[in-house]
């Protein structure tokens, strides 16, 4: 395999096993925080070029994996998202019937909204939220995060309360 | 019994089995508790909803294995493949939230920093955290509503050639790494930006209207500091970037003569210990400021307490500041000495910035 010829020994011998391992939960991170898959997968594999280079112990890859995916979707989601979410809305509104069309705007637009929330989140809230909503338990949130358990809890629930006020307040505007 | 927190009541919805019996009893007789509880899985579906992403066939592990080996980490030695993203322009990633805070307060110093806020106005001799989170950052209070400031001299910051050029125009010491970390090679890019000043005049009148503004009454100002000014300089500064992949720094080096403040009419100290007590300034920040003020000579670095964990260190036999991401992607190392503050900073981990930090020639 061209992983395992690298002149310097920089990548690590474990990456294989793990990447078959984490690789799907890394991309659903990634794709709760984006909402493209094809932008999930572009994450995940920074987060493993990432990770191959690191000396993360292995028995912490799965948790180091998920935070790195999040933040660094988080990251990308503050910097490009709104010029990538106009292309999509460009691109659903082509070759669509006319009704096809507006439920794909509304759609699109209640992403936009809760992205643009997620994005303005502090960023343990955020992070937290998406970890949790795509499947991690309590206690792998809070060895993650370095958090206590109880705190998941809490942190979670301020996320989403915010982002429900964001997502309402928007609803009651339209 | 008092009723369960949101967190507790959050938990429930799922994994009841991680909440106490306790909790459990009283929140299945207790109306307020399972009004709370609905709330929380109302908020909780819609979210959950909204974020969904867009449905599609389950990942191919081999092609992403595969793009994984000739994309990315084979290429120390193997050839890239040109097939694999054409086309398509990449994310930009790992964005080096340290190293841009870390340059930012060498490069830029007591001239934007100062814009924004009055943090960088202490002289520099050594350098110790201040924990903001997010939140905290946001609500600092703008000095320009304190009194009047003029930018007197603007950071310019240019490339230069290499680390020669770099020491003529800055007039610094260019430090040298003696060996780079693995995955980092070729040769840095080199800025160099000018000095900066500013000079803030305290106005009474106008800290006034700030304060009544936030809804606060102004405390009474010491005698002599309406009118009383305040210098800020910092620079010039020297920055060493190597870059990965998509441009991104790797590895930022640089040396900036440290900001420092000189006021006339009323002693610094007294300067600072007000604007400590302006209304708007969050109370856990200004208590960690308080701590400082034994001589008023530490650079408070605002870094944002939910992302990263700070540390004291030594760096040839100064006192230095360790930071770290939480999710360890990141690491940036800062130490003044003699009047100069110098960091290292870098998608590295913390042992290799302090190992580059150390052997710096």
């Amino acid at each position: 395999m061209a992983l395992r010829g690298s002149a310097d020994g920089a990548v690590r011998s474990d990456l294989g096993e793990i990447f078959r391992r984490d690789y799907r939960q890394v991309v659903g991170v990634a794709a709760r925080v984006l909402g493209s898959r094809d932008e999930a997968e572009d994450v995940a594999q920074e987060v493993f070029l990432s990770f191959g280079r690191s000396s993360v112990p292995a028995a912490e890859a799965r948790g180091w994996l998920a935070v790195a995916a999040a933040h660094t979707a988080l990251n990308l989601l503050r910097s490009g998202r709104r010029r990538a979410l106009r292309e999509e809305i460009s691109a659903a509104t082509d070759d669509r019937s006319v009704r096809d069309v507006a439920e794909a705007v509304v759609t699109l637009d209640e992403r936009t909204r809760v992205r643009t929330a997620l994005a303005r989140l502090p960023r343990k809230q955020a992070v937290a939220l998406v970890l949790r909503a795509s499947g991690l338990s309590y206690a792998d949130v809070a060895a993650a995060l370095g958090m206590s358990p109880g705190s998941v809890g809490t942190t979670v629930r301020r996320a989403e309360s915010q982002l429900r006020k964001e997502l309402t307040r928007h609803a009651s505007c339209d | 019994m008092r009723h369960a927190t949101e967190g507790v009541l959050r938990r429930l919805l799922d994994e009841p089995a991680g909440v106490p019996d306790v909790d459990r009893r009283h929140v299945a007789g207790c109306p307020v508790c399972l009004d709370g509880l609905a709330a929380a899985r109302a908020d909780a579906a819609l979210v959950d909803a909204a974020m969904a992403p867009e449905s599609g066939p389950d990942v191919d592990l081999d092609a992403a294995w595969q793009r994984l080996s000739t994309a990315g980490l084979a290429t120390a030695t193997a050839k890239r493949s040109p097939t694999v993203r054409a086309g398509r322009s990449r994310p930009r990633l790992h964005r080096p939230v340290v190293a841009a805070v870390a340059v930012a307060v060498v490069l830029a110093g007591a001239g934007t920093a100062a814009a924004a806020d009055w943090l960088p106005i202490f002289r520099t001799d050594k350098v110790a955290p201040v924990g903001l989170t997010t939140d905290d950052l946001v609500a600092l209070p703008d000095l320009s509503a304190y009194g009047d400031l003029a930018v007197t001299a603007d950071p310019r910051v240019h490339e230069v050639p290499d680390a020669a050029a770099a020491a003529a125009a800055s007039g610094l010491d260019v430090p040298q790494v003696a060996a780079l970390p693995r995955g980092i090679a070729g040769r840095p890019a080199y800025q160099v930006g000018s000095k900066a000043s500013a000079t803030f005049t305290f106005s009474a009148a106008a800290a006034a209207r700030a304060a009544a503004k936030a809804g606060a009454a102004l405390p009474p100002p010491p005698p002599g500091l309406d009118g009383a000014q305040v210098r800020l300089d910092a620079g010039p500064g020297v920055a060493a970037v190597w870059s990965q992949r998509a441009g991104v720094p790797a590895l930022v080096v640089a040396r900036a003569v440290a900001p420092t403040a000189f006021s006339t009419g009323v002693p610094f100290e007294t300067v600072r210990d007000y604007l400590l007590s302006l209304p708007g300034l969050p109370d856990k920040v200004a208590e960690q400021l308080r701590t400082f003020t034994a001589d008023g000579s530490t650079l408070p670095l605002p870094v944002p307490a939910d992302q990263v964990t700070t540390s004291p260190t030594r760096v040839h036999g100064a006192p230095a500041t360790l930071v770290e991401t939480r999710d360890r992607t990141l690491a940036a190392v800062v130490w003044v000495q003699d009047g100069v503050v110098t960091v290292v900073a870098g998608s590295l981990d913390a042992g290799e910035v302090l190992s580059i930090a150390r052997d710096l020639s």
